[in-house]
């Protein structure tokens, strides 16, 4: 069950990583439109209409996630205690933590990304987007990088 | 909650929420101790014996933390509109920037040695 619930927990990051990692190219780096190539397709996407799938990704991913660390507990930290691996323990702790602050923000975040756009938040806008975009990569590579240590159904 | 209102909620409870976690996790203050082990909910913050259970604090951290977020961010958005109005939107990022690297400091050990 354990094993499921990592596998759609993973899905559902890959699904997030994609959709945080196209709005902030479009907010940090907009290309011009209409946009001919794929790079330049990928930074012209309407930002604004990523922020509802991402905030219903964050809660799904998080959820999951909250849901399994039991096991992660119970099963590969001790694992990770007894082998040395303090880095990549670490890296889990920071992880933990860092989905902690990016739940507080999903508030905002969703606020100010609500339509109409409202000009005076787009600094705010951006710089939480960025936020949201380094947590979700730092907790995705994390959670793949330990998921690998001991490999699948070990 | 008019629409203006929401801004303010937001970002209070962004802010206080992270605050509070922060102190939580620095301090200890759970709501609650979820036992891995056993797959018990006891109040507060309650230490296994030794050779006995796995304490998980995570939950009751994030339980207080987001206790004293909403609590205030309710009380916030009853703030007259000519104050609300004071709030800058830059704490919802900057708070939790802050903490980010913060969380980066305290737990630099696993990394330095």
């Amino acid at each position: 069950m354990t094993t499921a619930l990592l596998i759609v927990h993973g899905l559902l990051a890959v699904a997030l990583l994609g959709a945080i990692t196209h709005q902030t190219a479009s907010v940090w780096l907009p290309g011009r439109r209409p946009a001919e190539s794929f790079v330049a397709r990928f930074r012209t996407v309407p930002a604004a209409s990523y922020a509802n799938a991402i905030v219903v990704l964050y809660l799904l991913t998080a959820t999951l996630g909250a849901i399994i660390y039991p096991e992660y507990r119970i099963s590969i930290r001790v694992v990770l205690e007894q082998l040395g691996l303090r880095t990549q323990n670490g890296a889990f702790e920071l992880k933990e933590h860092f989905a902690t602050v990016g739940l507080a923000a999903l508030p905002a975040y969703w606020v100010f990304w609500r339509q109409p756009l409202d000009a005076a938040h787009a600094r705010t806008r951006a710089i939480l987007t960025a936020l949201l975009a380094f947590i979700v990569w730092w907790n995705f590579l994390v959670g793949h990088i330990l998921n690998n240590i001991r490999g699948f159904g070990s | 909650m008019t629409r203006r209102a929401l801004p303010v909620f937001a970002t209070v409870f962004t802010v206080v929420f992270t605050v509070t976690y922060l102190v939580a996790v620095w301090k200890n203050y759970a709501l609650f101790t979820y036992d891995a082990a056993t797959g018990r909910f006891a109040a507060g913050v309650q230490r296994p014996g030794e050779g006995e259970g796995v304490a998980m604090y995570w939950y009751g951290w994030m339980a207080t933390a987001g206790l004293a977020g909403l609590a205030s961010a309710v009380a916030a958005s009853f703030v007259p509109e000519r104050l609300a109005r004071k709030l800058w939107s830059g704490w919802s990022w900057l708070v939790p920037l802050c903490v980010v690297l913060v969380f980066s400091y305290l737990l630099r050990n696993y990394f330095l040695r």
